[in-house]
């Protein structure tokens, strides 16, 4: 039931959302004055603490719910409200405990550039939509802020717009993430013809007033936006693009929340969606996993690696969503975000000195390739500490959070394929190579990065690398300390006992356990990762790599599966003929058919001018000559001659005697 | 004696004679002269049927007058084509054709 | 026939023949003397017609007076009056322009059909003259007859007459005076 009164969470979560907006008023207003993220920071530090007293008031404790009314259409009422209840308020300070960190290490990141004062505006404008997003109480509300994440990812992977390259990465991700925006709006419209309202807490109370064909195209819908927002197999192709963005920025946005705002929303929306969705999502999720995970395996660039991770995560997470154990998918949520988050701003650190190799010696070497990396442990020695945790988070090492959110997700997978049938079985299998591809190349870009020497001699010989400044190595150590098991369980092995999924269980059927799993999934992923590290250790560190860097798999794996080329030419290209098509209709058809009115109204006044010229005027001037003309005849009689009156005098009295004598007689 | 139509006939002719002289002639004098003819044929005409009117004796009384008022006419219509030729150089009824300024 | 019509046909073609003559005439001096002839032949056709006093008077005013005066006017011009008048236009005989002659054929042709049919049917109060015998006899005293009725019923246009004989007389004589040098 909304309440109308604002309690104390409910007012701390309004601030929590609204204080980033009041920071990018001021920002924007500011203009060029903004040096420092003095604001902003100020900004997401008060929001933190507000949403933790949310936290802390609705944890566990009975939802809390408020709307006002916001415009009438006709006789159809929309709402704006808040609705806090656990998943609200954990993504609430989730949000904030990314962001504030992430504030403090861009202000070392990015000092000096130019438009740093547009950056503080985007980043604040980013927080407020994210905020708002996982507050809204309507699925309205929901999507006005999802729209906004979207165009504050835009405006912000395109920060370098001089860039060309940038510029047509963020065209890339806006539209792609309209394709899933479409989704969500069809979804939207089936809700609200069905259900008459898009309150969020009515749909998922009363899922069944959907009739059973339109539930599951609902679900799809939803599926689709989640899809394009999360990065999912085929609407991946957006994320790895987006990496041109300031590393910061990929740190906040593609790796630790808006991505996951697709995850948000299937959750949220978790009693809408039934069988037949459940396993699409499952099955979009494994491809996803697998096939990231395979490209990932051969790129170079450091942020693309860390991309499609990122990609390959999000798809752990669906499969969690499609399994029916969303806490788990929102478990795995948590933890990625954390040492996602630390592997970017890792990444960054080290691009940040690479750069300054490149500056210092006059190389034209790319700062994010890794092939022109190497040694820097002796250089960084606390980036490869943290760096080296949020790795084997990644992997699932344990006695880190990744480890238990990895292992959850992977036991419950197998006890749901273990009900299934048909080639849902694999599924869980899928993930298992998965997980073992993620050692290989999370370990592979540690032994590339840190182990071996710098690849070009004359940068090695007087290099100045040191390590990255304070500013930036808080945070880090910050989130390296939230990748650790202490953060969620008190017990580093087992699942079992993680508070955030006790939290979250709650609503959900569990699945029938099989206890065996809980001891023969960790032991299989924590030795593969053990068989890996040697391997690379013999390839990469030693410089014996024995494959072939060009044979097809490895070319499909480095090109993206050729994805982006196919889309290309099947999509972008004909869309463009298309486009060039009706502007030729426009011009010549459209514009034609107007010019060629234009003309015709000209030719009919051209014939109306030449009639009124010739026929109406020539009418006129006929009877002027008429009148000459007789006057002229006639005037020949007066011609002053009295011989010729006289003639005429006796023509007319001859006529006259004639007429007499012919017809009176 | 002479039948009527005999004097008639003659006059007929004087007069379409003297018409003629009056329409075609570029002479002041001979359009006179034709003028003349035609009082001519009309006294003619007058003294023809006069012969029938012994009571009154109108058609030879009238003939006098007519003879008389001819001679008065040409005697002006002289003095006129004098005075006009002597403003116009010339005699010729076509040439005189302006009015009055 | 007899010699009163032949002598008649004689006198008509004269005066016929003669203006004929007269207005297909260049010269006008010559047109004027035979315009004298016409005059003659007419008042000898007046003799015809009974009417002796008339054919005197004619010959009186007509010929005595009036084609004096013409002759006069014509003759006792200045040279270039005769000059003008003497030559007209180039040639001997004039062109009949074809309007007038059709128009003067024409009335011609009229005037003979209408007197044609006045002689086929004579008008009502010549017959009844006829038969009342007042019909002009050759015996008859004209002369006397016509100062009668001219003292008696003929006076008013008589008088008229005279009085428009007198205003022609003042007129021309007023058109022919020397103008004063202004």
């Amino acid at each position: 039931m909304p309440t109308t009164a604002l309690t104390y969470p409910l007012l701390a979560a309004l601030s929590a959302v609204l204080l980033p907006f009041i920071g990018f008023l001021l920002s924007a207003a500011l203009g060029k004055h903004v040096r420092n993220g003095a604001i902003s920071i100020s900004a997401i530090s008060l929001s933190l603490l507000a949403a933790c007293y949310a936290f802390a008031q609705v944890w566990n404790q009975a939802p809390v719910h408020i709307q006002w009314h916001w415009f009438t259409i006709g006789e159809q009422a929309f709402h704006v409200g808040l609705l806090l209840d656990n998943i609200a308020v954990l993504m609430l300070v989730l949000v904030c405990v990314i962001a504030l960190p992430v504030h403090i290490y861009s202000a070392a990141y990015m000092k000096g550039d130019p438009g740093i004062h547009r950056y503080w505006t985007y980043l604040s404008l980013f927080c407020f939509a994210m905020l708002g997003l996982v507050v809204a109480d309507n699925l309205l509300l929901m999507y006005i802020c999802w729209e906004l994440v979207g165009f504050a990812s835009y405006l912000l992977i395109g920060f370098w717009f001089t860039r060309d390259s940038a510029v047509q990465a963020n065209k890339k991700a806006f539209i792609v993430n309209r394709i899933g925006d479409i989704g969500f709006l069809i979804g939207i419209g089936i809700v609200y013809s069905h259900l008459g309202t898009l309150d969020t807490g009515t749909l998922i109370s009363t899922p069944e007033t959907l009739p059973a064909p339109w539930l599951t195209v609902a679900g799809l819908a939803f599926f689709l936006g989640a899809m394009a927002k999360s990065a999912q197999f085929p609407l991946h192709v957006w994320l790895p693009d987006a990496m041109e963005g300031p590393t910061s920025v990929s740190s906040l946005i593609h790796a630790a929340t808006m991505v996951a705002a697709g995850v948000f929303l299937l959750a949220r929306l978790f009693p809408v969606f039934n069988e037949t969705v459940l396993l699409v999502i499952a099955t979009t999720g494994a491809v996803t996993a697998f096939v990231a995970a395979y490209f990932a395996l051969t790129q170079y660039d450091i942020k693309k690696i860390l991309a499609f991770s990122t990609i390959s995560q999000l798809g752990f997470m669906m499969v969690g969503i499609g399994i029916g154990m969303y806490p788990v998918a929102l478990f795995h949520l948590v933890t990625h975000a954390f040492f996602k988050c630390l592997l970017f701003l890792c990444a960054g650190a080290i691009i940040h000195e690479m750069q300054h190799v490149k500056e210092t010696h006059a190389l034209d070497i790319d700062p994010q390739d890794i092939r022109n990396m190497g040694g820097l442990r002796k250089h960084m020695p606390l980036t490869f500490a943290t760096m080296l945790i949020a790795s084997l988070a990644l992997a699932g090492f344990p006695f880190t959070g990744g480890y238990l959110s990895k292992d959850a997700l992977l036991v419950h997978t197998f006890e749901w394929a273990a009900l299934q049938s048909g080639a849902a079985k694999l599924i869980p299998y899928v993930l298992v190579i998965v997980s073992m591809l993620t050692s290989f190349y999370i370990l592979r870009l540690l032994a590339n990065v840190f182990f071996g020497s710098l690849s070009n001699p004359l940068a090695k010989n007087k290099t100045h690398i040191h390590e990255a400044p304070m500013t930036m190595l808080i945070p880090m150590l910050f989130f390296a300390g939230c990748s650790l098991f202490p953060l969620f369980s008190v017990n580093p092995l087992n699942d079992g006992h993680v508070w955030l999924m006790q939290g979250l269980t709650t609503t959900v059927s569990t699945l029938p356990p099989l206890r065996l799993l809980h001891l023969v999934i960790p032991l299989l992923t924590t030795g593969v990762t053990g068989i890996v590290a040697v391997i690379i250790w013999h390839w990469y560190v030693n410089g014996k790599y024995p494959l072939k860097t060009n044979g097809l798999l490895y070319r499909l794996s480095q090109h993206q599966g050729y994805l982006d080329v196919l889309y290309n030419v099947a999509i972008v290209r004909p869309i463009v003929r298309l486009s060039h098509l009706l502007l030729w209709v426009d011009y010549h058809v459209v514009d034609g058919t107007v010019n060629g009115l234009a003309a015709l109204g000209r030719s009919l006044a051209a014939t109306a001018a030449w009639i009124d010229q010739r026929l109406v005027d020539g009418l006129v001037r006929l009877v002027g000559k008429i009148a000459w003309g007789l006057g002229h005849i006639f005037r020949r009689l007066q011609t002053g001659g009295v011989q010729r009156y006289f003639a005429t005098l006796f023509l007319v009295i001859l006529v006259i005697l004639l007429y007499h004598i012919v017809v009176l007689l | 004696m002479i039948p009527l139509t005999h004097f008639l006939v003659v006059g007929a002719c004087l007069f379409a004679i003297g018409l003629y002289a009056v329409l075609a002639r570029r002479n002041a004098i001979l359009v006179l002269v034709g003028i003349e003819l035609m009082i001519n044929a009309a006294i003619l005409n007058l003294v023809a049927f006069g012969r029938y009117d012994k009571t009154m004796y109108g058609g030879q009384v009238f003939a006098l007058f007519a003879i008389v008022l001819a001679a008065a006419a040409v005697a002006v219509a002289l003095a006129i084509i004098l005075n006009v030729y002597k403003f116009y150089r010339s005699v010729n009824p076509e040439d005189i054709k302006n009015l009055k300024d | 026939m007899n010699i009163t019509a032949l002598v008649f046909y004689v006198f008509a073609t004269l005066a016929i023949g003669s203006a004929l003559l007269l207005v297909s005439m260049r010269n006008i001096a010559r047109s004027l003397f035979l315009f004298f002839i016409v005059l003659f032949s007419v008042a000898g056709l007046y003799v015809f017609a009974l009417a002796d006093f008339v054919a005197i008077t004619q010959i009186l005013v007509y010929v005595g007076g009036v084609l004096i005066l013409m002759l006069f006017a014509f003759m006792l011009s200045n040279k270039e009056l005769l000059n003008d008048l003497q030559i007209g236009t180039s040639h001997f005989f004039a062109l009949p322009t074809w309007q007038s002659l059709v128009i003067a054929v024409s009335f011609l042709a009229i005037l003979v059909y209408t007197s044609l049919q006045l002689g086929a049917d004579e008008p009502g109060w010549i017959a009844a003259s006829r038969e009342a015998g007042t019909v002009l006899t050759p015996t008859d005293q004209t002369i006397q007859h016509i100062g009668v009725q001219i003292m008696t019923r003929y006076l008013l246009p008589f008088e008229i007459v005279s009085v428009l004989l007198m205003m022609a007389l003042i007129g021309a004589a007023h058109l022919t005076r020397k103008e004063a040098t202004s």
